[in-house]
């Protein structure tokens, strides 16, 4: 019997590389070549460098997909899922946001799995809640 | 003016000659040393690479992996807001249960067990700012003070102080 697995798409924000379900993602695009409507940047997931690529991200119930600005898009990884894990309770509880949905092991380092409508939503959030100056 | 707390009458989960002497994991932090009730550590680890976690408060520098289990790190400077216990490759940590909470508590340097006579023990100052807010006594050895933190109490704190997901921030 073969285990069920997970496809996560692997990227790089600055020098931390993260992991996405494949399923929240739309289609890579090239950052310079879209509209500045729609890209969602300085999330917690912390600064970019380059600025290269973005990860299109459905939006919920028919609104508009959003843009994630990445560095890299590093490929896709299948990962059993018997490899997935929860945060660790106590992280769990103190930090402030809930886009981290879960952890991989990679060479012995955990790797977080991004839960990208929900930090979409957050970034949306926030700038809501604290507009940049005109 | 300053009230004494009781120390608790309690003797640690453990201890030999109950009611004697009482066990605890004494630590540097900051240039003090500090200690906790023994029975609460499970083992010491040498801390591997850190993963940073989004939004999270500075007294959680990351997460790291021993053994295949992925344990978040406390750094108890911070969540007292003394400063950040530097983190070096030789850094361990203690990994500590407190009622639901695991965690992997870091510091200047582990000194391990110590063994305090009862009739060593004070009560701490009863102060609420700072470390001083989590003690529970203070012990005396050979080597010095020894401020005896309530570590259940002060992991309880931390994540009761932090923001929680939905409350606000980002």
């Amino acid at each position: 019997m073969t285990e069920p697995v997970s496809e996560l798409l692997m990227f790089q924000v600055g020098a931390r590389v993260f992991a996405s379900t494949v399923r929240d993602v739309v289609r890579i695009g090239n950052v310079a070549a879209a509209g500045s409507d729609g890209l969602i940047e300085g999330t917690s997931l912390g600064p970019t460098f380059a600025r290269e690529r973005g990860i299109v991200v459905a939006a919920p119930e028919g609104g508009v997909e959003s843009t994630l600005v990445v560095d890299q898009v590093l490929g896709v990884r299948s990962v059993p899922e018997s490899e997935i894990q929860p945060l660790p309770a106590f992280a769990a509880a103190v930090i402030r946001s809930g886009a981290v949905s879960g952890l991989v092991l990679f060479d012995e380092a955990p790797t977080l799995i991004v839960d990208l409508p929900t930090l979409v939503r957050e970034r949306l959030a926030a700038a809501l809640a604290s507009p940049s100056p005109a | 003016m300053s009230q004494a707390r009781p120390f608790p009458a309690a003797p640690p989960a453990g201890a030999s000659n109950a009611g004697q002497d009482a066990w605890f994991f004494c630590l540097r932090i900051l240039g003090g040393r500090y200690a906790f009730e023994a029975s609460l550590v499970t083992e010491v680890v040498r801390l591997g690479p850190l993963t940073r976690l989004p939004a999270a408060p500075s007294f959680l520098p990351g997460v790291f992996t021993h053994r295949g289990e992925v344990l978040p790190v406390l750094d108890i400077g911070q969540m007292v807001g003394q400063g950040a216990i530097a983190i070096r490759a030789s850094t361990r940590a203690a990994v500590v249960h407190c009622g639901p909470w695991k965690v992997a508590v870091i510091s200047d340097g582990l000194e391990g067990l110590v063994v305090i006579p009862r009739r060593n023990l004070e009560a701490s100052p009863a102060e609420s700012t700072g470390m001083a807010e989590f003690l529970s006594g203070v012990a005396r050895d050979k080597n010095g003070t020894i401020a005896v933190l309530d570590l259940p109490r002060l992991v309880e704190a931390a994540r009761s102080r932090a923001v929680p997901f939905g409350s606000g921030g980002t």
